[in-house]
C-alpha cells in the first residue's frame, strides 16, 4: 500500500490482521486510491465501518476520525452524523454483505430513500465469513458453505430476476456500481464517482475469501484458484455470458439529481425558523 | 415564567429545549407519540432537527450519530419500543455517548394495553442491553412539571457522566394535562434549580482513560482529533482490542464513574413523614406515588404511623434509604412485583417487605389506607382478587 498507506492509514492497523490471501485489502486500496485521485485529505473524511471481516479489518485504519457501528445499523448512525457534520465532510462506510444486505437492509434502504450523502462500499465475501463461513444474501446458487452443505439453494438477493442493486435503485440511491476486486482502475473510477455524488452512493465489490469461502466451495485455500473462480464469473456490463454472476460497472448514475438528505432538512429547518421568527 | 395548562409531553419538550437539545429522533408509539409531535413542531423553531426513524432501533442510532457529530440528542418511546433500543443503548453505553431517552410506561407485556399506565420496565431500564459490565442512570418524575425538571437534569447528567440517561415515566405523566411553569431565561432556570452542561469535545488521544472520573468530554467526530469509537472493547485511544486487562479497565470506568459519583443525583427523592420512625414506610415512584402521598397524609390524620418514600433516582438503586428495620410496602403498577425485589435486597435482614400491585389503573386512597391498616395490625396481604395483588 506504500504511499497510500503512509498518507491515509495508521501504522497500528495497517497491515491488518486479515488472513493471508484475503482480497479485502485490494478493495480497501481501491477506496484509498479513489480518495487520493480526488485530492482528498485525512480531515475531509469520517470513516465508518460495520462488524464482520470487512468492518473489523478496516476499523481504525483511517488516520482521521472513525467509528464502527452495531451490526447493520451503521447506516442509521451515519445518517444522524450526516445531519451534524458540515456538508463538505465526506462519510465513507466500508461494510460487509451480511451487514448491508442482511441485518442492515432496512436501514440501508432508508439511507437510499433519503439520499443521504454517504459512500457505502459493500465488501462482499459471499457470505458470513468471519463466523467461519455461512451462506449470506449474495452467496451464488449452488455454493457450499458451512450452513449450505448441500449447496446454496435458497433464493437470495442475486438470483434470477432479483438484484439487491435494482432494489436500491428503486429505493432512491443516486449512484450504484458493482465490481470484483480484480477490476483495478475500473473500480477506482466507480468509487470516485460515488464519492463525488452528493447523495447516497453504493459500490458493491465482491472479494475473495480463501480461508472460509474458498476452502468450502473450492475445497482449497489456494488463492490463485479462488481469484480465477471469481474472475471467470465476472464480466463488464454488456459483455456478460452464461457464466457471468457479477456484471461489473456502473449500474445507475443519477448523481446530484435529487435533494440530498441533510441539505433538505437543514433548508427546511431554516425556512421554518425564519417563519417562526416573523 | 410562563404558565400553561398542558401535557407532560409539552413540559418534556420545553425542558429538553432549555437543556440545549436540538435533535430528536422519534418513532410513533402510544403514549410517547405526542412528545415526537411536539418536538417536530418546536425543534425547527429553535434551529433543531426532528426526524423519524424507520423503527425505534434506527431512531436511537440516529440520535447516536447526531450526538457523535456534536448534538445533544433525545428519543422517546414506550415499552415495546424500549426493547428495540437494546442494540444502540449498549453501543451508547460502551462508547460513552451522552443521550436522553424517555420511556413512558404502558401495560405489557408486548403491546398490551396502549392507553393505560404501567411500570413493567423497572429492571429493563437497569439492564437495557446485554453484556453487563455497566451502570445506568434512571430517573422517574411523578408530574408534568417535575418531568420538565428531570429532563433538564437528565441532559446535565448525560453530559457529565457521558452516558445515556433514561427518564422512566408513565402514560399519566406524559399524557395528563397539568399546570406547568416554563422559565423564560437563565435566571428563572436557576431559580427553579435547573442546571445545564455544555457539550465539550474530547481532543484525545486518550478517549477512554482508565478512571472513575466524570467530566471527561465525549468523543465527537468531524474535528479531526483522530477519535475512534466502536462496538468492541476499546483501548484508551479507542482501538478495538481482545484483551481481558483492557476490558477490565473499560468495565471499571463504565461502572464506577457512575457508582462513585452518585452524589450528583442521589438527592433526587422525596420523603414524607419519615422523621419519627414510622411503623410502615410506603415505597413508590412515578404516578402511584401521588396516590400514596395522599393516602399517607390521610392515614396520619387517622393516627396511623405511616411514612412515604418516593424514589426519583431509581438506578443505581439508592440503598441508603432502606437502613431502618421496619415494615416496607412497595406500591407498583405491575402485578409481578419489581421494585419490591430491590427493596427486599436493600433492607436489613429483620425488616418486613410487602407488595401491593395493580396495572393499567391506580390503586385508590381507600385501597391503600386499608392495606396500611392491615399491615400495621400484623395481618398479611394475601392475594386480594384480580383487582389488586398483595403479599
Ligand atoms: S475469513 Fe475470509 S474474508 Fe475474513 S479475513 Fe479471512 S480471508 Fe478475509
Amino acid at each position: 500500500m506504500d504511499y497510500l498507506a503512509k498518507k491515509y492509514t495508521r501504522p497500528r492497523k495497517i497491515p491488518s490482521t486479515a488472513c493471508s490471501g484475503c482480497g479485502l485489502g485490494i478493495n480497501h486500496k481501491a477506496v484509498l486510491q479513489a480518495i487520493y485521485e480526488l485530492g482528498l485529505e485525512v480531515e475531509d473524511i469520517v470513516w465508518g465501518t460495520s462488524i464482520g471481516c470487512a468492518g473489523r479489518q478496516t476499523f481504525g485504519t483511517w488516520k482521521g476520525d472513525g467509528f464502527a457501528g452495531t451490526h447493520g445499523r451503521v447506516y442509521a448512525i451515519a445518517r444522524g452524523l450526516r445531519l451534524a457534520l458540515p456538508s463538505e465532510k465526506k462519510i465513507i462506510l466500508t461494510v460487509g454483505d451480511g451487514d448491508a444486505f442482511g441485518i442492515g437492509l432496512l436501514h440501508l434502504i432508508h439511507a437510499a430513500r433519503s439520499n443521504a450523502d454517504l459512500t457505502v462500499i459493500v465488501n462482499d465475501n459471499l457470505g458470513y465469513m468471519s463466523t467461519g463461513g455461512q451462506y449470506g444474501w449474495t452467496t451464488p446458487l449452488g455454493s457450499k458453505t458451512d450452513s449450505s452443505p448441500y449447496g446454496m439453494y435458497e433464493q437470495n438477493l442475486m438470483s434470477d430476476d432479483i438484484d439487491v442493486l435494482s432494489m436500491l435503485k428503486h429505493a432512491g440511491a443516486t449512484f450504484i456500481a458493482r465490481h470484483v476486486s480484480m477490476d483495478g482502475q475500473r473500480a477506482v473510477e466507480s468509487i470516485k464517482k460515488g464519492i463525488r455524488n452528493r447523495g447516497f452512493s453504493l459500490i458493491h465489490m465482491v472479494y475473495p475469501c480463501p480461508t472460509n469461502f474458498g476452502s468450502r466451495e473450492l475445497g482449497t485455500r489456494n488463492t490463485i484458484k479462488l481469484y480465477e473462480w471469481i474472475e471467470s464469473r465476472a464480466a463488464p456490463l454488456g459483455e456478460e455470458d452464461e457464466n457471468t454472476v457479477w456484471a461489473t460497472g456502473v449500474y445507475h448514475d443519477a448523481s446530484n439529481s435529487r435533494p440530498e438528505f441533510s441539505e433538505n432538512i437543514h433548508k427546511n429547518v431554516e425556512r421554518i425558523r425564519r417563519g417562526a421568527a416573523l | 415564567m410562563k404558565r400553561y395548562l398542558e401535557t407532560g409531553n409539552f413540559a418534556i419538550t420545553e425542558g429538553a429545549i432549555l437543556a440545549g437539545c436540538r435533535f430528536f429522533a422519534g418513532y410513533p408509539i402510544t403514549p410517547a407519540t405526542e412528545l415526537a409531535e411536539s418536538m417536530s413542531y418546536r425543534l425547527p423553531q429553535v434551529d433543531g432537527i426532528y426526524i423519524q426513524g424507520e423503527d425505534e432501533c434506527a431512531a436511537l442510532h440516529l440520535c447516536i450519530g447526531a450526538a457523535l457529530g456534536g448534538y445533544k440528542a433525545m428519543t422517546a418511546t414506550s415499552g415495546p419500543g424500549y426493547i428495540l433500543y437494546a442494540d444502540p443503548y449498549g453501543w451508547a453505553i460502551g462508547c460513552e455517548i451522552p443521550l436522553v431517552i424517555l420511556n413512558s410506561g404502558r401495560v405489557g407485556p408486548v403491546s398490551g394495553i396502549t392507553g393505560a399506565p404501567g411500570q413493567g420496565e423497572f429492571y429493563l431500564t437497569r439492564y437495557p442491553t446485554q453484556g453487563g459490565n455497566f451502570e445506568t442512570i434512571v430517573l422517574a418524575p411523578n408530574s408534568a412539571q417535575e418531568a420538565m425538571a428531570i429532563t433538564v437534569e437528565a441532559f446535565y447528567l448525560a453530559e457529565r457522566f457521558r452516558t445515556p440517561v433514561t427518564i422512566l415515566a408513565d402514560q399519566l405523566i406524559t399524557d395528563g394535562f397539568e399546570d406547568i411553569s416554563v422559565p423564560e431565561n437563565e435566571e428563572e432556570m436557576k431559580e427553579m434549580g435547573f442546571r445545564t452542561w455544555p457539550r465539550k469535545i474530547n481532543k484525545g488521544p486518550e478517549f477512554y482513560p482508565p478512571t472513575d472520573e466524570i467530566d471527561i468530554p465525549p468523543v465527537v467526530l468531524g474535528h479531526n482529533t483522530g477519535a475512534l469509537c466502536s462496538d468492541w472493547t476499546p483501548t484508551e485511544e479507542g482501538y478495538d482490542i481482545e484483551e481481558v486487562a483492557a476490558h477490565h479497565k473499560h468495565a471499571y470506568r463504565l461502572i464506577y464513574k457512575i457508582r462513585n459519583n452518585r452524589n450528583l443525583f442521589s438527592n433526587l427523592y422525596e420523603k414524607t413523614f419519615l422523621d419519627d420512625d414510622p411503623d410502615l414506610i410506603v415505597v413508590s415512584y412515578g404516578t402511584p406515588s401521588r396516590v400514596v402521598n395522599t393516602a399517607v397524609k390521610k392515614a396520619r390524620e387517622r393516627g396511623l404511623k405511616v411514612g412515604a418514600l418516593r424514589l426519583i433516582n431509581l438506578w443505581p438503586f439508592p440503598d441508603e434509604h432502606f437502613q431502618k428495620s421496619t415494615r416496607y410496602l412497595s406500591v407498583e403498577l405491575n402485578w409481578d412485583g419489581q421494585l419490591v425485589r430491590e427493596v427486599q435486597r436493600a433492607v436489613p435482614k429483620d425488616a418486613e417487605v410487602h407488595f401491593l400491585g395493580s396495572c393499567g389503573d391506580l390503586p385508590t386512597v381507600q385501597d391503600l389506607i386499608e392495606t396500611f391498616e392491615k399491615l400495621l395490625k400484623g395481618q398479611s396481604l394475601s392475594r386480594r382478587g384480580w383487582e389488586l395483588e398483595g403479599w
